[in-house]
């Protein structure tokens, strides 16, 4: 029962790192994290590693010398603990280092009082079970593993090289065009550059033509990654567990150890907490200690964006290995199946039902503004399943795309696939169109042949169309013959041959798309946004011992210290001083004093009947 | 200046009127936008006292940026003209202007970072940038010469030491710090909210939230400039001088993001060519 009592009382001082000052602890572990943290103590029980078992010692001893001066001496770590941040690359190192400090000044001062500690705690070492050696060794040897690799990927010049070389081989990227054929690289960099060391060849041979999937790259995301979840777990967490839990403070000089104290003379506790508790603090009193904090979001925010970006990140990458992805041009009036159209895009995709739909164009549409310009795209879309039956049907515009069974359907190109034309009274003829020109710009064009002259030889009239609406003629020797409209049924003769323009037939192109990663990358969208605002708010924190009768108040925040000290100096200004003068009856309160006014302590002061009366 | 920001105002909203969308269709109209954030940002510092220390950056700012997309670009570019088919959304005020406003405010913090870097170049250290604490030992480090001078328990509360602190050099080196941080944490969280509703955009509209198109690439390595920013200003022994570099290189980045990408001529942020 005695080791468990040990367990109950010193979990949050072991599992903190750092030892709490010796107020009455049992309050701590009723909370429900420090609940969890106990049922593993006690589940692991028996496979304790020896640092523990050492720590355990530690404050078995300090149990014993409770009123010396080892309160002081863990509270001089205290204010260090605090002043850890996210990224502060030595404290994690330090703080372990001066657990062994203090664990060897623990043993500094037990060998005076003649409790012979370390012949318990070598028996206890030979008591462990010999059965269980090896799992306590394997164990001991992961949570090793565990805590170098932490140490190794959290430290801060490491992520912030990370960044900046991410960002380095972004831009690069961006300066060397991506995704062409070699030729093009040996062509354009043939030049040499950089007096020969840089050519077409040492582009392909570093992968600088995709550079954002290049191993490299992706290796240096991931070690991001690793670099997030190693500095969460080991930096962020154990900051918060601590700020949770350091509450009341049962020493002055402690407090005094802090970046912003105060020592307010002749002042009380209620009245701080009341002014506190105006100015939006939440207050918990306790006998002669005050702790206030305000924001607490802005403890948990940082620890949010790093989530919030391993989602993003997680997401992507399902996305670029279990997803599905295809493009498709499809003149108006014709058929394809979804699933034909698509292609896999990693090792985890998988192809759902409703790649068995048939899609139908019904039709296609350009529409533009008065001056001639595109305004937009339309796609008239009928999704037939298996069985014949009509599932969906939609107008698909450019920012408008077609949503069914998983899988998205956007507008993204177009074309001309024939011009449908009434030849000498005869037809209709659709004559199939080729692209001349593509981009944005698009040229098609069509051959009408005239005469017998066979494959070789083939004379006859070209068509020209830029868009749907209007068709340029030219004869069989390259002369311009004219323009007509798609639909105004006038003919034109060219060559002896009657020609009307009936119908310009577009086709579509279509993206389709089948993403399962999007609403885990939504959610970490989502998340980063909210959390990056919710950074910026600082968490402050607010402790305030009753010694006699003046008051010591600390102070803490994780941000903005210059601005937050000239607040709260503010607010600590209003704290009444209570003065008995003997001679008056009437006292009224006046400005407690700051660090300047120290002089004017002391002068007759007035203050109100009730609030002195205490 | 007050009488520029509501010339500007009325200017943007004259051409929304005129042609039913927000006037962010080209970069012509972008630039009028940016230089209206300057006004804007000159109106809000205006409100919390600090116009002194930050007008001449945004007034100048607002001007040179008026005045380029004014005089350099062609005028064709100057008429107010209907929207292509893809930029025809809902998302377009959002992402856009939210882009826009964060290059403004980081550009202001960047240009006060710089502000700070040429003026004060070998003394921020000393005057120890963002960390007004009473920490003995961390000050005692910083300026031998007070502790050499008092007595020790004198110091912690010594009315000279607050005197020295009040000096016009610190002041002004703790402020420029501080309003840098400020402007840029609040542009850095424009631009993360900018990145991504343009990703959602792009993902509604062609099925991929991010394509590696340059300005995209370009706005991502400025938000990871702005995060390697905030990340060296937790750091005791690299803030301060390190912060400030982080943030002067920032100013170049955002203006690479913004105009240079155009040059490229590539892309799917073709509404920004200069052609």
């Amino acid at each position: 029962m005695n080791t468990i009592q040990h367990l109950s009382t010193e979990a949050p001082s072991v599992l903190g790192g750092h030892r709490l000052l010796k107020s009455s602890s049992c309050s701590y572990f009723v909370t429900t994290a420090h609940g969890f943290l106990l049922a593993r103590r006690m589940l692991s029980g028996i496979s304790q590693p020896e640092k523990y078992r050492r720590i355990l010692v530690n404050s078995y001893n300090r149990k014993q010398s409770n009123s010396s001066n080892t309160t002081v001496k863990t509270s001089t770590k205290l204010p260090s603990v605090d002043h850890l941040t996210p990224s502060d690359a030595p404290s994690v190192s330090n703080a372990e280092g001066r657990e062994d400090a203090a664990s060897s000044s623990q043993w500094k001062e037990r060998k005076d009082d003649g409790v012979d500690v370390r012949a318990g705690f070598s028996s206890g070492k030979d008591k462990k079970p010999a059965l269980l050696t090896d799992s306590f060794e394997y164990f001991a040897f992961l949570r090793r593993l565990k805590r170098t690799a932490e140490k190794l990927l959290s430290s801060f010049p490491l992520a912030i090289a990370e960044l900046a070389i991410i960002g380095a081989l972004c831009a690069v990227g961006t300066l060397i065009e991506q995704g062409q054929s070699r030729e093009f690289y040996l062509q354009k960099y043939s030049e040499d550059w950089a007096f020969g060391l840089f050519n077409g060849e040492w582009v392909l041979n570093l992968c600088l033509d995709h550079v954002y999937t290049a191993p490299y790259f992706l290796g240096l995301l991931a070690l991001l990654a690793a670099s997030l979840i190693a500095c969460t777990s080991s930096r962020q967490i154990p900051l918060v567990k601590i700020a949770r839990r350091w509450r009341f403070v049962n020493s002055g000089a402690s407090i005094s150890k802090l970046d912003f104290h105060e020592t307010l003379p002749h002042a009380r506790l209620a009245d701080l907490a009341v002014l506190l508790a105006g100015d939006k603090y939440q207050v918990f009193m306790r006998g002669p200690s005050l702790y206030a904090f305000k924001g607490l979001a802005g403890r948990f925010a940082p620890i949010g964006v790093h989530a919030a970006l391993l989602l993003i990140m997680g997401g992507a990458t399902y996305s670029a290995i279990g997803g599905y992805h295809g493009t498709i041009m499809v003149p108006q009036g014709l058929n394809f199946m979804v699933g034909e159209a698509m292609y896999p895009a990693g090792f985890l995709s998988q192809p759902p039902d409703s790649f068995d739909t048939e899609v139908h164009i019904n039709k296609f549409t350009i529409e533009t503004y008065p001056n001639g310009e595109v305004s937009q795209f339309r796609t008239d879309l009928s999704l037939f399943n298996l069985r014949g039956q009509e599932v969906s049907r939609k107008v698909i515009s450019v920012n408008d795309p077609l949503r069914y069974g998983g899988f998205t359907m956007y507008q993204t190109d177009w074309g001309i696939s024939t011009i449908q034309i009434h030849v000498d009274g005869e037809g209709p003829f659709n004559l199939v169109a080729a692209p001349l020109q593509t981009g944005d710009n698009k040229l098609f064009g069509t051959f009408l042949p005239i005469g017998d002259n066979g494959l070789a030889g083939a004379k006859g009239i070209s068509m020209l169309a830029r868009d749907l609406q209007s068709v340029v003629i030219y004869d069989s020797n390259g002369a311009f013959a004219g323009v007509r409209r798609s639909g105004s049924e006038k003919p034109i003769t060219v060559d002896g041959v009657t020609i009307i323009i009936d119908d310009i037939i577009g086709s579509t192109g279509l993206e389709m798309k089948l993403d399962p990663g999007v609403p885990i990358v939504y959610a970490g969208f989502a998340a980063l946004m909210l959390t990056t605002v919710l950074s910026y708010l600082c968490h402050l924190q607010v402790w305030a011992l009753q010694v006699d009768d003046s008051l010591v108040v600390g102070a803490k925040s994780n941000r903005n210290r210059a601005e937050f000290a000239e607040d709260l100096g503010k607010l600590l200004n209003f704290v009444p001083e209570i003065v008995r003068d003997r001679s008056m009856e009437n006292i009224a309160p006046i400005i407690s004093s700051t660090n300047e006014e120290l002089s004017m302590q002391g002068t007759s002061a007035k203050m109100d009947n009730e609030s002195s009366r205490s | 200046m007050k009488f520029a920001f509501l010339c500007t105002t009325g200017f943007l909203t004259t051409r929304f009127f005129q042609t039913q969308h927000l006037p962010l269709g080209n970069l012509y109209e972008s630039l009028m936008f940016l230089s209206w954030g300057f006004s804007f940002l000159y109106l809000i510092s205006n409100v919390k006292n600090k116009k002194r220390l930050s007008a001449p950056v945004l007034a100048t700012s607002a001007l040179l940026v008026h005045a380029f997309a004014v005089l350099s670009l062609p005028h064709k570019m100057r008429e107010s003209m209907s929207l292509v088919p893809a930029l025809q959304s809902q998302w377009l005020m959002m992402h856009v202007s939210t882009t826009l406003i964060s290059y403004a405010t980081l550009l202001f913090g960047s240009l006060l970072a710089i502000v700070l870097l040429s003026i004060f170049h070998g003394e921020i250290k000393r005057y120890c940038v963002g960390n007004l604490t009473n920490n003995f030992e961390f000050r005692n480090k910083n300026y031998p010469l007070i502790s050499k001078n008092f007595p020790k328990q004198i110091i912690t509360e010594s009315f000279s030491y607050s005197l020295f602190l009040n000096s016009r050099k610190c002041q002004l080196i703790h402020l420029l710090d501080k309003w840098t941080y400020q402007a840029i944490s609040l542009g850095f969280s424009f631009l993360t909210i900018g990145i991504i509703s343009g990703a959602v955009w792009a993902n509604e509209a062609w099925g991929s939230y991010w394509s590696w198109d340059p300005k995209e690439t370009w706005a991502l390595i400025t938000w990871l400039i702005y995060a390697i920013y905030l990340h060296i200003r937790i750091n005791k022994k690299w803030m301060g001088k390190g912060s400030a570099m982080a943030a002067s290189m920032g100013f170049f980045l955002v203006w690479i993001c913004f105009l240079g990408v155009n040059l490229l001529g590539v892309g799917l942020h073709n509404y920004g060519w200069l052609i």
